[in-house]
């Protein structure tokens, strides 16, 4: 067993409602893992789980050989686990380049009294903060609008800016809640291809959530998928599409 | 020359200019004249402390007034003197060792907003479990459990007596020294990566959160720098009026405070200067709405509190039809003045 990261038997009770029930799944350093299932089947709850969203009812997150389930949210991302968010949560009112700046912050040596004081310790740090931010707009294509406000940006971009501002608090799982919902099939296509250059370029684990079928089959390596909190499948794509239970759930059963 | 060392010149530029008038007014302005830019500065400073945690953590904090009033308090009886403290606590004497001890002006503003801050610190946990509403109501009771203990410990404020005959320390320099300190610090902390994370917590907590941004943490931050500043600023609003009592420190404060920075543009620390600056001259200038009128055909006898009617009044306009206030979350900038002003950026 590799104990990269395991989940053990999750479960989440909303008072008297399963909203998932003994999930497990072990991710291997480099995979890329899709999470599918029916709306209301639970996948943004498990991640809500993995990154202390949510504390689960029994159950385990364990994340490189140590127990973190019920760490505070910063916590999380602290220890190398980030996410993106099904409904954008960007800092619209603040420009791209500070979103992203952000997320360097948990990271900062210098002190807020070096900053109030203007002691150049804190000036030296902004830029090195700075300058990396812009090299992650880089990345992702958004350079040129680095001092537009986060909100006025288009919806694509607004998605890919989510996913600057995640991989700028240097994970090493990233978590993806529906990146590509709301994307036409061209921009789909784009994202597919940059996520599977980022996992290369920055030796990323991705698990993720997605309804896009084309998008998850053609991008991801192994498929778990929910249906009302349970885990019904689990395979590959092929495995996956062939499976009667899958089928079922997503289309009901024949007559 | 670089942007950043133009900027840099250019406010020591418009500091000393501000130092100037400053002395012009010390030398020939009248003592009303001097008062007002006194009132003015203390508002400044207060705002702008104000405005760090209602502004730009987006938190909705209705208790300066207890801070103003710990500073005050703490800063009048570190700066009396022990003769004093004992003429003027006639029904019961005050405890040891505030009846001995006596430390200079700057130490007591200092101990003041210390004072302050450990307050803030102090009930920082139960606030800070609650948002929204609920956090404004909790502010708002420490507001007025503050007063009320003001009222009640006569052993320590000597209660509704309140403490007269402070020396009047608090002139121009200090006043306005303490505003433009103010400015800076918390411009530079908002500016910086700690002012970010902050306004990050005001855009989105749960994002913030999720960035690796403890959200406690920065507002406690916020909450005891703002706590400091407004302590610091109630011992140069006591060494100013040299009377407090507790009546003086009541919600009202707060509301005016709230009045300016929501005029000024929440979030914006050049709005909660222009709001302070404009509260400060325009509470005096209102002064004529309170004083009998007679306009021949008709005769109004003066109304005390009017103008808090017309304050209000502003405030609803201004909620009505500019919601971000006089600056909305914009700040003054060198930049954007010469680009009005028609300067052409040269080579350097």
């Amino acid at each position: 067993m590799g104990d990269f990261f395991q989940l053990n038997d999750l479960v989440m009770q909303f008072g008297g409602l399963t909203a998932v029930k003994d999930f497990s799944i072990e991710l291997q350093a480099g995979e890329l893992v899709g999470l599918i299932g029916p709306n209301g089947a639970g996948k943004t709850t498990v991640f809500n789980m993995i990154t202390g969203f949510l504390t689960p009812t029994s159950g385990q997150v364990r994340w490189q050989g140590e127990e973190i389930t019920g760490f505070p949210v910063h916590k999380v991302t602290a220890q190398g686990i980030a996410r993106t968010f099904q409904n954008i949560r960007l800092f619209t009112d603040l420009t791209v380049l500070e979103n992203v700046m952000i997320s360097f912050h948990q990271r900062i040596r210098t002190f807020f009294w070096e900053a109030m004081l203007g002691f150049p310790t804190y000036r030296r740090e902004e830029k090195r903060i700075r300058e990396s931010a812009m090299a992650f707009l880089q990345e992702l294509g958004l350079a040129h609008l680095a001092k537009e406000k986060a909100g006025g940006l288009a919806y694509g971009q607004q998605r890919r800016l989510e996913i600057a501002r995640a991989l700028a608090t240097r994970p090493k799982l990233l978590l993806l809640d529906e990146p590509a919902a709301g994307m036409n099939p061209q921009e789909t296509n784009e994202l597919a291809v940059l996520v599977r250059e980022l996992r290369d370029k920055y030796a990323l684990t991705i698990f993720l959530i997605e309804h896009d079928m084309k998008f998850v089959m053609g991008l991801c390596e192994r498929i778990k998928v929910l249906d009302y909190g349970i885990t019904i499948a689990e395979g590959t794509p092929a495995e996956i599409q062939s499976n009667q239970a899958v089928i079922k759930a997503y289309l009901g059963e024949p007559k | 020359m670089s942007k950043e060392r133009r900027n840099l010149l250019l406010n020591i530029m418009g500091i000393l200019v501000l130092f100037v008038i400053l002395y012009l007014f010390n030398e020939y302005g009248t003592d009303y004249q001097i008062r007002i830019l006194n009132n003015m500065a203390v508002f400044i400073t207060l705002a702008v402390s104000y405005n760090l945690v209602n502004g730009i953590c987006g938190i909705l904090h209705l208790g300066p007034n207890a801070f103003i009033t710990i500073g005050a308090y703490t800063s009048a009886l570190l700066t009396m003197s022990a003769a004093e403290k004992q003429m003027t606590y006639i029904i019961v004497p005050l405890v040891w060792p505030l009846n001995v001890l006596h430390t200079p002006f700057v130490v007591s503003l200092l101990l003041g907003g210390l004072m302050a801050a450990v307050f803030a610190f102090a009930i920082s946990f139960p606030v800070f479990r609650v948002r929204g509403d609920y956090l404004a109501i909790v502010t708002l009771g420490f507001g007025e459990v503050i007063r009320v203990l003001a009222n009640a410990l006569q052993g320590v404020t000597n209660g509704p007596l309140g403490l007269k005959g402070l020396v009047p320390y608090t002139n121009l320099w200090w006043s306005w020294g303490v505003a433009v300190l103010t400015i800076i610090a918390i411009t530079k902390l908002i500016n910086s990566s700690y002012g970010r994370a902050m306004k990050s917590i005001r855009e989105d907590e749960i994002a913030a959160r999720a960035m690796g941004i403890d959200p406690f943490k920065h507002l406690l931050m916020a909450f005891l720098i703002s706590a400091f500043f407004c302590g610091v600023a109630g011992g140069l609003l006591a060494h100013l009026i040299t009377t407090i009592s507790p009546t003086l420190f009541t919600f009202f404060l707060t509301f005016n405070l709230l009045i300016i920075i929501v005029v000024g543009g929440l979030g914006s620390t050049t709005g909660a200067v222009i709001g302070a600056a404009l509260f400060a001259w325009g509470g005096e200038a209102l002064r004529i709405v309170e004083r009998p009128t007679d306009l021949g055909f008709l005769k109004i006898p003066g109304i005390p509190g009017m103008r808090m009617v017309i304050f209000s009044i502003i405030l609803m306009l201004v909620i009505i039809f500019a919601r971000r206030g006089i600056m909305g979350r914009s700040e003054f900038s060198w930049d954007w003045l010469l680009s009005k002003l028609g300067w052409k950026e040269k080579g350097f």
